[in-house]
């Protein structure tokens, strides 16, 4: 138990992340609740795979000793020999495709703010049951 | 409906920590995303990535070569998504010249709740 605990905390955190980010969407009035709750969903997701990238003894995925040597010869040669240990750092693909889903999330977001301000200025509330109530 | 929703929630809840259990433990070395081959003998993505990065586009982060350079059409999707998005809040902020006009009467008090209602219906 303490073991299955120890190893899988993180995920079981996120999974109450992500039940507080659909409360947020399915009980909400207000439209702007209703995108925070939408926002926090969706970085649950994001640090869901985060999380799942992470190995232990392992580094961020950058060469070793580039920095200050920015494309010196020592890393090409080990890279060149083949002397890279896949264990020695963590998994780069879910970064990669996270940093993806964050850039399309912060559009979603700005065309759904757009949205609201449309909302906004012609019906003057957010509030959804107000909302049907004007529009109908 | 208030306990309807709750109980979706715990439903989702559940479902989610069932899902979530059968992973591998978080950081395991010998999990199969970690593996040098997967179990039909195929070369595992991360692996490969992470020797051939360097080689390949010499490039020390990692990150930005499948980014930039394995992925690239990926990104130049996003772009596109970027560009979509930032073109549709331009389009849905744009004011057009008779909400000016409309926006003017209602700071005059011109306006009418006969108004306002008309101004509902019109898409």
């Amino acid at each position: 138990m303490l073991d299955f605990f120890l190893g899988h905390y993180a995920y079981l955190f996120l999974v109450a992340l992500f039940v507080v980010g659909l409360y947020g969407v399915v009980t909400k009035r207000n439209l702007v609740k209703k995108l925070i709750g939408l926002n926090i969903f969706q970085s649950a997701i994001i640090l869901i795979y985060v999380a799942g990238a992470s190995k232990w003894n392992a580094t961020v995925p950058i060469l070793e000793g580039s920095g200050a040597s920015y494309g010196d010869a020592g890393v090409a040669q080990e890279a060149a020999h083949g002397a890279i240990e896949a264990a020695h750092y963590i998994n780069p693909l879910p970064h990669t495709l996270m940093l993806t889903a964050i850039v399309v999330g912060v559009a979603t977001t700005g065309v759904a703010l757009a949205l609201l301000i449309t909302i906004h200025r012609r019906y003057g509330t957010l509030d959804e049951s107000e909302l049907l109530e004007r529009m109908s | 409906m208030k306990r309807f929703v709750l109980l979706v929630l715990i439903a989702f809840g559940a479902l989610m920590f069932y899902g979530v259990s059968t992973l591998p433990d978080r950081a395991d070395p010998r999990a199969p995303a970690n593996l040098e081959e997967s179990a039909a003998g195929s070369p595992v993505a991360q692996d490969y990535y992470i020797r051939h990065a360097y080689e390949d586009a010499h490039t020390p982060n990692m990150v930005t070569v499948i980014l930039a350079d394995y992925r690239a059409y990926d990104t130049l999707g996003e772009t596109m998504v970027i560009f979509a998005a930032g073109l549709a809040c331009f389009l849905i902020l744009r004011r057009r010249r008779q909400e000016d006009l409309e926006e003017w009467e209602e700071s005059e008090g011109l306006e009418e709740s006969e108004e306002s209602k008309e101004d509902g219906t019109r898409s």
